[in-house]
């Protein structure tokens, strides 16, 4: 045990995702010694949704006057681009790393029974005055034992390794994953169907926000199934058979029916994501996790453990539940604003698709507490909107601002 | 994806111009209306559409389009791909009269008077309606041959190849649209780009725009147009550098050498309103009140669009004694739908060095990297954010500037941050929103003034 020389550092940090890179950066920049421990590749990245942007607008030339634009698509060319983008990244991260003098090594991290708080990487071991824990998470999975054949489908990971696209694809669950995985693979050309357990898609996510998503995935050609579970799945010649089962809540008397959905060559489980923690052996470290294995941090992230901290996907977060403005501040002091249309880029195309709007103002002089929004370009129209939210910006404050036009951000500023 | 912007813009073009209001104060029935509004623009719908009460308006409209990335993507489009004018003009003339309906049923629905007639003033409390279909002529010279911003989507044909003359926003607007589609675009600029907008901003912008084939006569000026028996426009030009004539031939040429207010046929000298002398503009107090107690002027004739809705409403909501609210026009923020959009709210740099002193601004930004351009192996270089902030105490926020895709909807919500008073240590506070070019505002950290490398790395 003394034998083994130990790496000491000021921080030490498990994880080189966006958590933990930016913690070992930011000590290595006032001065501390750090080093990063990451079993897989630092970083990531989100072009596949460009694609399937691109997919759309290209249904929609032929309105805009462009003629013969009727396309196909290679996946295998835009797999490669992607993983080519991915590695550059991974490379400027090395880089930045390396540049700040912060070690990185390569490997699964184990907490040791040492009595300071020390880190085993393949054979070697390391510690720190402060620990960092920035595992992230990783998706759910469902076991054979619960659902014969489950695993036979992937996650959410095994869709950046499929070499071609899918004709037939079937995703489970309601989240924000199960929803942008179908909408990509149903733009790209996949046949696509979406199983859910409940009656809606984004059910944490504000009602307005979550029935007009329900609404759009239907109408853009999804297969959705509510009210739903799979219940086995099987290999066949022409590929996988899900079987499933739907069942009414309003209708208690209707027996639970029982449909298959066959030749799938890709099924999707996207059913929730858990945090890395099992393999850390935190057990014996007195860090304290919640039923579902996050670790519990206070505001200023401390584990229940003095010098191990831990940020991200691996703690357990706040979830903000659409009227949790009514609970806070109560029915009376709570004023919604919403607005619906159609984006003047589909003015004169033939595919049309629901830009939906809505603020969530408390109190008298109609502080705004929440935005929801769903629509084009609703990604690029938020972070101005989130940093005013932030400085407490009211209702007439939006009123007073100046349009820009023609945007659709700008129905935001002309609520009434 | 740039098209819609363009197709959308001149639709705009063509609904908005210039209006007066008159007030006619209801004093027992002496008056045919309580308000009069010549001008079915922007500004005179938005007031009409708050009051309605014994109401008229005066409308008369006179009539003055990628390479895209899909392929990049992945998406293996059989060539040659070609663009048809007549579809794309068509779809934009039906929405027009779809928008010119919608604005009519509004109208009625408030039972707002509409009459499709010119309007002059008589004296200060009477107009007299004139239906005559003239042209007014605006631009000096060459205008039989030449065509404006208004006119391009009623053209019957593809405008070919094109002179667009002036390189205000909508000059480099309509130059990009072009080359967009396919068509060989040349902007002849007298001196500078984008005049009254940051300078570095404008270069960027036209830099990019010279990158993606979109051709730039620099400090020239056009002399004179003729029409060759082929039907071509050979067009005369001084090159104010060397004194050097040149000439070339297009199929069209396309004026966008600024907005003249259209005073000229309203008779305004006559009952007293005065006009600036060199603008020829109406003279406004901060309430939009003429030198005549009754008659106010709002929209392109005096200020600049887009703000004249609003001059709009809170003047409506004055005249109706239901607030005593003033147009701010502080912090009205815009952008420029160039194939390279740009976004801005506040004080150019230009502008800040002078009200401040150089000493007293500190200027933060960054060369970031929009994740569609990466892929589609788009021109970088050019995308850009810059924050003007006041040097000392917490930093305050004057002026913000962007370059890059979607620039209307990334620079609207920071409109309304700088309006409730942004510092730059707020801004910084932000939690980004991650994959978007937006949240790359919330990072920046490299001051000009540190001469340190300000391009983005990682993710």
């Amino acid at each position: 045990m003394a034998d083994q020389p130990v790496s000491r550092y000021d921080l030490l940090v498990v994880g080189g995702g966006s958590g933990g890179l930016a913690g070992a950066r930011r000590a290595a920049e006032l001065g501390a010694t750090a080093a990063v421990i990451e079993s897989h590749k630092l970083g990531g990245t989100c072009v596949m949704w460009n694609a399937s942007s691109h997919a759309e607008f290209l249904h929609d030339h032929a309105d805009y006057g462009f003629e013969g634009a009727c396309a196909r698509f290679s996946w295998q060319s835009i797999k490669n681009k992607r993983d080519a983008y991915v590695s550059r990244l991974n490379q400027i991260y090395r880089n930045n790393l390396d540049k700040a003098k912060i070690h990185t090594i390569q490997g699964h991290a184990r907490f040791t029974g040492d009595p300071e708080p020390t880190v085993e990487v393949s054979g070697r071991k390391y510690t720190a005055s402060h620990i960092l824990i920035a595992t992230g998470g990783r998706p759910s999975t469902v076991s054979d034992e619960d659902v014969p054949g489950a695993s036979l489908g992937i996650t959410s990971d095994g869709f950046f390794e499929l070499e071609s696209c899918p004709k037939r694809s079937v995703i489970v669950g309601a989240g924000y994953i199960a929803v942008e995985m179908a909408g990509i693979l149903s733009s790209l050309g996949s046949t696509t169907s979406l199983i859910i357990r409940q009656g809606g898609v984004l059910r944490n996510f504000d009602a307005l926000i979550s029935s007009n998503c329900t609404r759009e995935l239907q109408n853009s050609g999804i297969d959705l199934w509510k009210n739903t579970q799979v219940r086995s799945v099987h290999k066949t010649d022409s590929g996988l058979k899900i079987v499933l089962a739907t069942k009414d809540p309003e209708d208690k008397d209707v027996e639970e029916k029982t449909s298959s959905i066959e030749g799938v060559d890709c099924l999707l489980w996207a059913i929730g994501r858990e945090p890395n923690t099992a393999g850390l052996n935190l057990g014996q470290m007195g860090v304290d996790l919640d039923s579902k294995g996050h670790i519990v941090v206070d505001e200023f992230q401390n584990t229940t453990r003095k010098g191990i901290y831990a940020v991200g996907d691996v703690c357990g977060k706040a979830l903000l539940t659409p009227d949790e403005a009514i609970k806070s501040w109560g029915k009376s002091s709570v004023k919604t604003y919403t607005t619906s249309f159609t984006p003047m880029y589909h003015a004169i195309t033939t595919r049309k698709t629901l830009c939906v709007m809505k603020l969530v103002c408390v109190g008298k002089e109609e502080k705004v507490v929440g935005l929801h929004m769903q629509g084009v370009g609703c990604d690029e129209m938020l972070q101005g909107f989130a940093v005013a939210i932030k400085m407490g910006a009211t209702k007439a404050d939006f009123d007073k601002t100046i349009a820009i036009h023609p945007t659709s951000s700008e129905e935001l500023v002309t609520m009434r | 994806m740039n098209i819609y912007i363009y197709v959308y813009i001149i639709m705009c073009l063509i609904c908005m111009y210039v209006f007066i209001i008159f007030m006619c104060v209801a004093a027992g029935g002496k008056f045919d209306y309580d308000l009069l509004v010549i001008g079915g623009g922007s500004g005179g719908l938005a007031v009409l559409k708050k009051l309605g009460q014994k109401v008229a308006v005066l409308d008369y409209v006179e009539p003055s389009v990628t390479k895209w990335d899909a392929q990049k993507y992945g998406w293996q489009i059989p060539q040659p791909v070609s663009h048809d004018w007549a579809t794309l003009a068509e779809s934009v003339q039906n929405y027009v009269k779809s928008l010119n309906w919608g604005h009519r049923v509004q109208l009625q629905d408030r039972k707002v008077k509409y009459m499709n007639m010119k309007g002059s003033l008589v004296d200060d409390h009477t107009v007299r309606c004139l239906s005559s279909r003239g042209k007014e002529v605006r631009v000096p010279g060459a205008l039989e041959f030449g065509i404006s911003s208004d006119d391009l989507f009623w053209l019957k044909e593809t405008p070919g190849k094109t002179l667009v003359v002036g390189a205000s926003y909508v000059g480099l607007e309509c130059a990009g649209f072009l080359t967009g589609i396919g068509l060989e675009a040349t902007v002849m600029v007298r001196s500078i780009a984008l005049r009254g907008f940051d300078q570095q901003m404008s270069r960027l912008v036209t830099d990019y725009m010279q990158g993606y084939g979109t051709r730039f006569c620099w400090d020239c000026v056009p002399k004179k147009v003729e029409k060759l028996p082929s039907g071509l426009l050979q067009v005369t030009w001084t090159d104010s550098r060397t004194g050097q004539d040149h000439q070339d031939t297009f199929n069209s040429v396309l004026w966008a050498v600024g907005r003249a207010p259209e005073t000229g046929t309203l008779n305004l000298q006559q009952v007293g309103v005065e006009l600036d002398g060199d603008t020829r503009k109406v003279m406004v107090a901060d309430d939009e009140r003429t030198s005549v107690p009754n008659i106010y002027a709002i929209g392109d004739i005096a200020q600049l669009t887009p703000t004249a809705i609003h001059a709009g409403k809170l003047l409506a909501r004055r005249l109706a004694g239901l607030s005593s609210q003033l147009m701010d026009y502080s912090n009205v923020p815009t952008t420029v739908f160039t194939p390279l959009e740009y976004g801005c709210v506040g004080l150019s740099e230009e502008e800040a060095e002078r009200r401040y002193g150089k000493d007293k601004v500190e200027v933060y930004h960054a060369f970031y990297k929009p994740l569609e351009f990466t892929v589609a192996e788009r021109e970088l270089r050019q995308c850009y954010i810059k924050v003007v902030c006041e040097r000392d105490g917490d930093q305050k926020v004057v002026g913000l500037h962007f370059t890059g895709p979607n620039a209307g909807e990334v620079t609207q919500g920071f409109a309304l941050s700088l309006r409730c008073g942004l510092s730059y240590a707020q801004l910084r506070d932000s939690v980004g929103i991650h994959p978007t070019c937006a949240e790359e505002l919330t990072k920046i950290y490299i001051t000009k003034r540190s001469g340190l490398d300000a391009t983005v790395t990682g993710c």
